[in-house]
């Protein structure tokens, strides 16, 4: 608060006061009063005014700056009125309880809507859990068909499990800590199980995957990598062009490593390519083929940035996609 | 024949899996009731134990370090818990392997076969094969036919060893391009076809030069 904005704020109260200031001393005068003896009244109280005024400003100055401290001190910022010493004031104190009780309504509200949005996630993993037996129960069924049914429900129940594990990776997105074990895992391990994961898709595809250099380890946590990896994987085959071929490779860069996956595909529009990753963005690609969720690289960006994980993606329309990611060096995980 | 015990307490599932270790030759022990799942298991005797963690009333994981605690029976995790804390911490507790559900059914019998052969000291799958007049070394890449050889690259390899296993019996492309990526071998139509080729004139250099028929619309017979 400034003095300016201080006094404006008081405009009224000061020109009051001069008001009667200036009344009382043409009272003064009309009833025979010196004018020597008023002004050196008026000097008097000058001074007392001034004085009034200053502290006050200087209280609120010191009160604001005390409020504005505990405010950014605190973590949770709407448990505010909870944590500031009451006003002396009857009239502030009245102000001051009112926020308080809508403040103790606002945090009733955000708890309860945290136990929901819980509740909420445990729901979908239980929903996940179970919705796997019956999945596992049909591709054990399945394999009593011939050869092109069989392949073709595969695919289908494939197709199920990836949409069942984005829910779940989305559910558990929200608290990333709770499931997330880091660990030295070989990228050779990681590939193998992604491709495994989406293999129907894949060989549905006519995919030919080339593997080069996966015979190192990182340190991270092993099923969600798998999961980064296998949506990248869904992508590639997904958008794929004539005779489409996917890289799977590694590379130390310094201390960190990357893991690249290239595909000769339809790639990405240049001026879509920095909204791939945004939450529900299907782009003129994923319209064009249906059933795009814009979920998949929104979940990739989501849990790379809390394994530490860089992802960058550089396309060419017409050419084809490389996804690079970059697992951090290991002594950078410390605070993980 | 080995006698696998399956704990299990989705019905379908269940039923399923006895019937498909039946058909690969194991003698499966399906359990239904799960109170006294040790007790069962003492009168069983089965070689390998099939565990669901989620149980009725019941916990995977205690389960497992009970059975654990008196006999030496190997135990495989089958579970929709899928976390990389949930595997640890079966792992810690004695189980020998941890297959999150779905899983396709190669990778369960896969799986299955390495952790019986890990505990019975079977030598593990024969590193020769001899079919329709053909001698394959699978550890060296050599295949033999008339006293001649040829050497094989890793993908011919693995196709005749797939034919091979087949003999007499046709193999479809979409059979062999499976085959191939069971053994961690990415190859395409196009590929397949280039490979196969490639094979061939291999063959017909040691004398067989139609050992491998093309059915047509059906595959390939050995």
């Amino acid at each position: 608060m400034t003095l300016r904005e201080f006094l404006s704020d008081r405009l009224g109260r000061i020109a009051l006061q001069l008001i009667c200031t200036g009344l009382a001393a043409l009272f003064l005068l009309a009833t025979g009063t010196q004018p020597g003896v008023l002004a050196l009244l008026l000097l008097a109280l000058l001074p007392v005014f001034v004085t009034v005024q200053a502290v006050s400003f200087l209280r609120q100055c010191a009160r604001l700056r005390e409020l504005e401290t505990i405010l950014n001190t605190l973590d949770r910022k709407y448990l505010f009125m909870e944590c500031v010493p009451p006003p002396g004031n009857l009239y502030e104190r009245r102000l001051f309880d009112l926020t308080r009780r809508a403040g103790r309504a606002m945090t009733g509200a955000v708890s309860d809507a945290k136990a929901a949005q819980r509740e909420y996630r445990e729901y979908v993993e239980r929903w996940v859990h179970e919705i796997k037996a019956p999945v596992t129960a049909a591709r054990l069924i399945c394999r009593d068909l011939n050869g092109n049914t069989r392949r073709k429900l595969i695919v289908e129940l494939a197709q199920i499990e990836a949409h069942v594990e984005r829910a779940l990776f989305y559910a558990r997105a929200e608290n990333p800590e709770q499931d997330c074990l880091f660990r030295q895992v070989n990228m050779g391990d990681i590939a193998a199980e992604a491709i495994e994961n989406h293999r129907p898709l894949l060989v549905q595809s006519g995919v030919r995957l080339e593997t080069d250099g996966l015979d190192c380890t990182v340190c991270t946590d092993e099923k969600w990598a798998v999961f980064i990896l296998g949506q990248l994987l869904q992508n590639a085959a997904r958008y794929r062009g004539a005779e489409p071929v996917i890289s799977i490779s590694a590379r130390a860069c310094g201390k960190q490593t990357q893991l690249i996956v290239q595909d000769n595909g339809i790639g990405i529009p240049a001026h879509e390519l920095s909204r791939v990753s945004d939450r529900g963005f299907t782009g003129s690609n994923g319209r064009a083929r249906g059933g795009s969720t814009g979920m998949g690289l929104y979940l990739c960006k989501k849990l790379a940035s809390f394994l530490d994980l860089g992802l960058h993606i550089v396309s060419q329309e017409g050419e084809g996609t490389t996804v690079t990611l970059t697992f951090p060096a290991k002594e950078n995980l410390t605070k993980l | 024949m080995p006698r696998i015990m399956i704990i299990e307490d989705d019905p379908a599932i269940r039923e399923e899996l006895t019937l498909l270790l039946e058909n690969e030759g194991y003698i499966p022990l399906p359990v239904t009731g799960f109170d006294d799942i040790p007790e069962q298991a003492a009168r069983k005797r089965p070689d390998l134990i099939l565990l669901d963690i989620g149980l009725p009333g019941k916990d995977g994981f205690s389960l497992c370090a009970a059975l654990r605690r008196t006999f030496p029976t190997p135990v495989i995790f089958v579970t929709s818990r899928d976390t990389g804390v949930d595997e640890v911490r079966a792992l810690s507790l004695g189980g020998d392997d941890y297959i999150t559900k779905p899983y396709s059914v190669p990778v369960l019998l896969a799986r299955i076969r390495a952790v019986l052969r890990r505990s019975s000291d079977d030598p593990g799958p024969a590193d020769t094969a001899e079919a329709g007049g053909l001698h394959l070394n699978l550890r060296k890449g050599v295949v033999s036919a008339n006293g001649n050889t040829a050497e094989l690259t890793r993908n011919e390899l693995q196709i005749l060893a797939c034919l091979m296993s087949h003999a007499g019996q046709i193999v479809s492309r979409a059979d062999l391009i499976d085959a191939l990526w069971d053994n961690q071998i990415y190859i395409d139509d196009n590929t397949l076809s280039v490979n196969m080729t490639r094979l061939r004139g291999k063959l017909a250099e040691i004398g067989l030069s139609d050992a491998i028929r093309t059915r047509r619309g059906m595959g390939y017979q050995l």
